[in-house]
């Protein structure tokens, strides 16, 4: 997508969250106390951050140009950003079965699926990929616990604490 | 100051400290020499580790992360022509030749003890400007400190990508994700939207590593074949390399002019907020060939072009440290992390951090001492590391950091919301990577977003007169050149073109000199006559010359994550 598109879009977008922001900062309480009203310092920032997404906005219509991103890859579309997807998906499901995997076999888990789906789809790897994920979270999980004294979640699975 | 210093000396001279610093500048070494894996992200992920350790502890390690890495980058420059650090791209033009003209152990050597004399002499201003700096910073009322923090962030931004809107878009946001939560001043809550997590706000470690490490970890596996090949093909580099010691001491010092004059660029680089090594050693380059006698034989192998760049990246750590320390502003990713650190021990960093927490100051000063020792110590160690890690795939090492980041954001406060915040934190850093968005301003806004808030509040509760702002001098200096800062980009872009830039530094010059005339004393007027008879100079000699331009510098200063 053109600079254009993309930056007038992403300003468009921005604006739409200023106003929104704006608009719940005058539900902020207001006290009889204290100087300076707790809503007036994010309503200052949020008046500069409108006045810049304004610029970007006049910018990305007056001097368009191509973009430049990170990183190449070697997709195109949205199978750029597969491997990308693929990580926050899982981790979300993580996030979601902690209460139940808990953080060892949650963590586990998460390493195990990403290194098999973000890696080389050859049957022959999936034991190294789970010996590296029981392997490094454990020795993780390990050191946090024992190490520091972080009683890091047990799930309904497994109680270890 | 002398027992101080002993106290000092024996925390951080303690068995338990010298391992934890051993392996943290290890672990910097080893994620300073892979490209991609940089020192703030070294840094970043270091920080829970030192949630269960004393400050001293946690400080040194993390000091030890951050030397290390500096002195990493150098590696994988010198043996693969891949800088592992932009702070260590210069190294790779003379490194390299060198390297393949026969001579890596020379050129190693060169390297190794160009950063370890470049960090020693940034430890020595380090530990005598930054409690005379401190001194100034006690000047300071809620107005200057203020205006400095704006300074501050116009400058990351207008330094921190090819897009100042961009830049200064990030840094508002940043100051707009600090004020979600509890108002700090009133006690009221704000942006919560009845969700009752959000109304402690979000704390600072999840939303550093969301928005750093893990967007950064997601940008790197960004290319499917990429990520499952090793690291680097380092099939050129020998792990049996035999570092030339004695000869690149010679060397070093036979060179002393270049070394001392890189160390100051350094130094003074660092000191900047927003300018880190990623800059420092180019510019350190640059002038090393422009004073050469022989400015042709830079980019062939020259040891002049491998002394000036990694003298001067290992100094601005001490100049980046000379601010954290004495106001208490952090200049760079790196330092933000630490001040971090720093809250987490309840340790507020100030202008009166020194003085109040001298045994803790006094550690840092030591520590930084130590770390370059060590680093000199770990360096041939970790040649034989480096080559083995580069063989792991990314799609390996990314995963595993991502549960470690997990984990190690858990630990903080034992509470699973941390972990959210990191992975809604971690979308918005990799969404903002990929829009073009630089994230040092959205950090350092994340950071100093309530010491502006506040400072803000107290100025009002002296005062309601704003007009303080520019009445106050150290006030109106920080504004001036917070304004020429925004001006900054449209001057390196046209500096080589446009004849207006020649009156842009003069300008300045003489801007600044004016809060100088406003202090008191004689020492500031006269630095103030000085900067305009500089000015008046600079701008004679530019209508002298018939206002003609001329390419000033080979490269353009714009910083990266170092």
């Amino acid at each position: 997508m053109a600079r254009l598109n993309r930056d007038t879009l992403i300003a468009l977008l921005l604006l739409v969250f200023c106003g929104v922001m704006i608009s719940a900062s005058l539900d902020i309480e207001e006290t009889n106390y204290g100087t300076m009203q707790s809503s007036v310092w994010p309503q200052v920032v949020l008046g500069v951050l409108t006045v810049f997404c304004l610029a970007m906005l006049g910018q990305s219509v007056l001097k368009p140009s191509v973009v430049k991103t990170e990183n190449g890859g070697g997709s195109s579309g949205l199978g750029r950003y597969r491997n990308a997807i693929t990580v926050y998906v899982l981790f979300f499901l993580f996030l979601v079965t902690l209460p139940y995997l808990g953080m060892l076999l949650g963590g586990i888990g998460f390493v195990f699926l990403a290194l098999t789906l973000l890696g080389e789809p050859e049957l022959k790897r999936v034991p190294l990929h789970l010996a590296v994920a029981v392997g490094t979270v454990g020795l993780m999980w390990s050191i946090f616990t024992f190490g520091l004294g972080v009683l890091l979640p047990d799930g309904e699975l497994l109680q270890l604490n | 100051m002398i027992e101080t210093l002993m106290y000092a000396f024996a925390d951080v001279f303690a068995p338990w400290n010298l391992a934890l610093m051993t392996i943290g500048v290890t672990a910097g070494l080893i994620a300073g020499a892979i490209p991609g894996f940089t020192i703030a992200m070294a840094v970043v992920l270091t920080l829970p580790f030192t949630f269960g350790l004393s400050p001293v502890e946690g400080l040194s390690t993390m000091i030890g992360v951050f030397v290390g890495g500096l002195s990493g980058g150098l590696m994988s420059g010198m043996l693969t022509g891949i800088p592992g650090t932009p702070s260590s791209i210069a190294t790779t033009f003379d490194g390299f030749p060198m390297a393949r003209n026969g001579k890596p152990g020379l050129a190693l050597g060169l390297g190794v003890w160009s950063s370890f004399f470049g960090g020693i002499f940034s430890a020595v201003l380090l530990v005598t400007l930054a409690p005379r700096l401190a001194v100034i910073g006690l000047e300071f009322g809620p107005w200057d400190y203020f205006s400095l923090v704006l300074f501050a962030l116009t400058i990351t931004a207008s330094l921190s990508g090819e897009n100042l809107v961009k830049g200064m878009i990030a840094g508002a946001l940043g100051l707009f994700i600090a004020t979600i939560g509890e108002d700090e001043v009133n006690g009221v809550a704000r942006f919560s939207f009845g969700i009752d997590d959000l109304e402690s706000g979000f704390t600072f470690l999840p939303v550093l590593i969301g928005l750093f490490a893990f967007s950064q970890l997601l940008s790197d596996l960004q290319d499917r074949v990429k990520a499952r090949q090793p690291l680097m093909d380092a099939s050129g580099a020998d792990a049996r390399i035999r570092i030339e010691h004695l000869k690149a001491i010679r060397m070093v010092f036979a060179r002393w002019t270049n070394l001392l004059r890189s160390s100051v660029i350094g130094v003074f680089t660092g000191v900047l907020p927003a300018a880190g090594g990623s800059i420092s050693n180019i510019l350190a380059y640059d002038q090393a060939k422009k004073a050469s006698k022989t400015p042709e034989k830079f980019g062939t192998g020259t040891p002049d072009g491998i002394i000036a760049p990694e003298s001067a990246n290992n100094a601005t750590a001490g100049g980046a440290l000379i601010t954290m320390m004495a106001l208490g502003i952090p200049g760079d990713i790196i330092t933000a992390v630490m001040l971090g650190a720093l809250l987490i021990h309840n340790v507020q960093p100030s202008p009166t951090f020194i003085s109040d927490n001298p045994d803790l100051a006094y550690a840092i000063f030591v520590a930084f001492f130590l770390a370059h020792f060590i680093m000199i110590a770990m360096q041939s160690v970790t040649l034989r590391l480096f080559v083995m890690v580069t063989r792991i795939p990314m799609y390996l090492l990314a995963s595993v950091i991502l549960a470690y980041c997990a984990i190690g954001v858990f630990a903080l406060n034992n509470i699973t919301y941390d972990i959210w915040v990191l992975f809604f934190f971690g979308i918005i850093g990799y969404v903002m990577r990929q829009l073009g968005f630089p994230l040092a301003p959205i950090i350092l806004g994340v950071v100093l977003g309530h010491v502006a808030e506040l400072n803000l509040s107290r100025s009002l509760a002296i005062d309601s007169d704003l007009m303080l702002f520019l009445t106050r001098p150290w006030s109106l200096f920080f504004l001036l050149v917070s304004v020429f800062s925004i001006g900054f980009p449209w001057y390196q872009k046209a500096r080589t073109t446009k004849a207006w830039t020649l009156a842009y530094i003069p300008v300045l010059l003489a801007a600044v000199s004016v809060p100088l005339f406003m202090m008191e004393g004689f020492v500031r007027p006269i630095i103030g006559v000085a900067l305009l008879a500089l000015s008046a100079y600079l701008l004679w000699r530019s209508a002298a010359s018939g206002w003609k331009v001329a390419p000033t510098g080979d490269h353009e200063v714009h910083l990266e994550e170092t």
